[in-house]
């Protein structure tokens, strides 16, 4: 059946320090682990929030392009703010950043509790987007 | 070619109206038959015209809030205190952004953009730019649904990035606008029978921001902070002042129990209420009008670190009387909750213990265990009020009018 593995796999940051993190519960979340003398704290890995079923190939394929925009995105906002921060480029690269990110999140949250292609697949059974992801 | 024919009957009840757009999304002019009835009955008529004729009007509420549409939590409370669940429409465009349940359509306004992605580039404008939304057409709209009248609504599809075609909205009980400006044009603004703005501070919005982020492949702190930092300006010159207009604001800052915390998971959430807003009374604790500084923890309730603060008072708020209700920490049992419950006033709930059913109904919503859930809770609630009292006063008008 339809497998999430692929989409939340754990990827280790970049070592970022955050030097506010203090509770546990945060920490789990964000995988933020201390050294033996807890004082330096460390992202070492982020896990993803369990995720629901993508069930249909559009809704897979969906995930990824958002997924790939965002990279894109946020590597060509760094490239556009380069030149000058507070050109009108800057601040559009950086806005579509959000949207794009905030479309993923959109996403992530329908998928718990349905493929958003739920209703136009049954509608559109034999189309290409409405195959059953498979693993 | 169309011809206009209009058939008049009388009626008492029913609040038929037709708006005549002068220029439709598509952009030409299109002759309309129109038929006014009592009730409510689905005329097609032109190409694609549904005209609508309905007892009830619709209330129409607007929600200011950054990123997103139709997830936020407070339109889930919202619904829910008005029973059922709002869903994206069936069938139609998977990527709508509409939400829709018995009573309420929550319309997303980034489907008002007149720029999409690409063109918002070539212009070098923000969506936070009024200059990427058609204004014109969101009042014509709202308009024609607070008359009853179905439209069709553009899709702005969030993933594409394009305007995809228009989807039917159907009039409903309540309207609710939200997105990135619904007071920023004073005609939509007038059309408004409430209003709301999520004020989130820039530290707890960073704290939110990393968890829905921190995930992504293409994320880091820096990349974060920085997608912030560029969107202030637009949103400080266009955003941010629509809060002078509102009729309620809900302000989430940092907590002040905590000295140094910024985690953002202890809030300290201030409801700020306008004063004089017509079927809005506002919520108080203790003595109406007074100042009150109120921790509820002490003998009678015993409450876990940081514990609880309340404080309420009467403030001006860019050059309005208010009134604040702020609440400092978490919640963390049941009994917190009902005896909070128990010495607020005002709160037009319809039996003693309601907001507490309604937090408990959605304890997995964040914001559950504090001001936010709280202050969302309970401005759902005054909603539900307004809206009887707006029913109420037009079913008592068109009496009156028979009457002489």
């Amino acid at each position: 059946m339809a497998s999430i593995a692929s989409m939340s796999v754990s990827m280790p940051c970049k070592g970022v320090v955050i030097p506010w993190s203090r509770s546990e519960a945060f920490a789990g979340k964000y995988g933020i682990v201390g050294n033996e003398k807890g004082k330096e704290k460390k992202v070492v890995g982020v896990k993803a929030k369990a995720m629901a079923m993508a069930k249909f190939k559009g809704t897979q394929i969906r995930e990824q392009q958002l997924t790939e925009m965002i990279e894109k995105k946020v590597k060509e906002a760094k490239e556009v703010c380069e030149g000058d921060e507070k050109s009108d480029e800057c601040k559009v690269a950086w806005d579509e950043v959000e949207e794009v990110s905030q479309a993923k999140a959109d996403l992530r949250r329908r998928l718990e509790k349905q493929d958003p292609l739920e209703y136009f697949c049954r509608d559109n059974p034999e189309t290409d987007e409405c195959r059953i992801y498979e693993d | 070619m169309a011809i206009c024919t209009v058939y008049s009957t009388h009626s008492l009840d029913s609040t038929c109206s037709i708006s005549t757009p002068t220029k439709t999304h598509l952009g030409f002019n299109q002759k309309q038959v129109v038929f006014f009835t009592t009730g409510k009955r689905m005329v097609k008529r032109g190409g694609g015209y549904k005209i609508t004729c309905s007892a009830d009007k619709t209330v129409v509420i607007g929600l200011a809030a950054d990123s997103g549409c139709g997830k936020s939590t407070f339109m889930r409370r919202l619904t829910s205190v008005f029973g059922g669940a709002a869903e994206p429409p069936k069938g139609g465009n998977p990527d709508s952004n509409t939400l829709i349940s018995d009573t309420t359509t929550v319309i997303c306004l980034d489907d008002y953009h007149s720029l999409d992605r690409t063109g918002r580039k070539e212009k070098g404008v923000t969506a936070l730019d009024p200059r990427a939304n058609n204004f014109g057409l969101m009042y014509e709209q709202v308009k024609a649904l607070k008359d009853g009248i179905a439209v069709e609504k553009p899709i702005y599809n969030h993933v594409t990035g394009l305007l995809d075609p228009p989807e039917t909205i159907k009039p409903p009980k309540i309207l609710v606008i939200e997105g990135l400006h619904p007071m920023f044009d004073q005609r939509v603004r007038d059309l408004l029978d409430f209003s709301l703005y999520l004020d989130i501070s820039n530290e707890v919005k960073f704290a939110w921001k990393i968890q829905r982020d921190m995930a992504e492949r293409g994320h880091s702190l820096e990349s974060i902070k920085a997608s912030i930092e560029a969107r202030k300006p637009d949103f400080e010159a266009y955003i941010d002042p629509q809060r002078q207009y509102a009729d309620a604001v809900i302000e989430v800052l940092p907590t002040q129990l905590i000295p140094g915390d910024n985690e953002g998971k202890t809030l300290r959430v201030r409801l700020i209420m306008r004063e004089g807003v017509k079927y809005f009374s506002p919520v108080y604790l203790f003595d109406e009008g007074s100042t009150i500084s109120w921790i509820p923890c002490g003998r009678k309730l015993t409450c876990s670190y940081p514990g609880i603060k309340f404080f309420y008072g009467p403030e001006t708020y860019f050059g309005n009387e208010v009134s604040v209700l702020e609440m400092d920490g978490q919640f963390d049992r049941l009994d917190e909750l009902i005896y909070v419950e128990s010495h607020l006033s005002n709160l037009s709930t319809k039996f003693y213990g309601e907001v507490t059913q309604q937090m408990l109904k959605h304890s997995d919503f964040p914001g559950s265990n504090n001001g936010t859930g709280l202050f969302q809770t309970i401005i759902g609630l005054k909603i539900r009020d307004l809206y009887e009292q707006i029913l109420a006063s037009k079913a008592a008008a068109p009496l009156e009018a028979s009457k002489a």
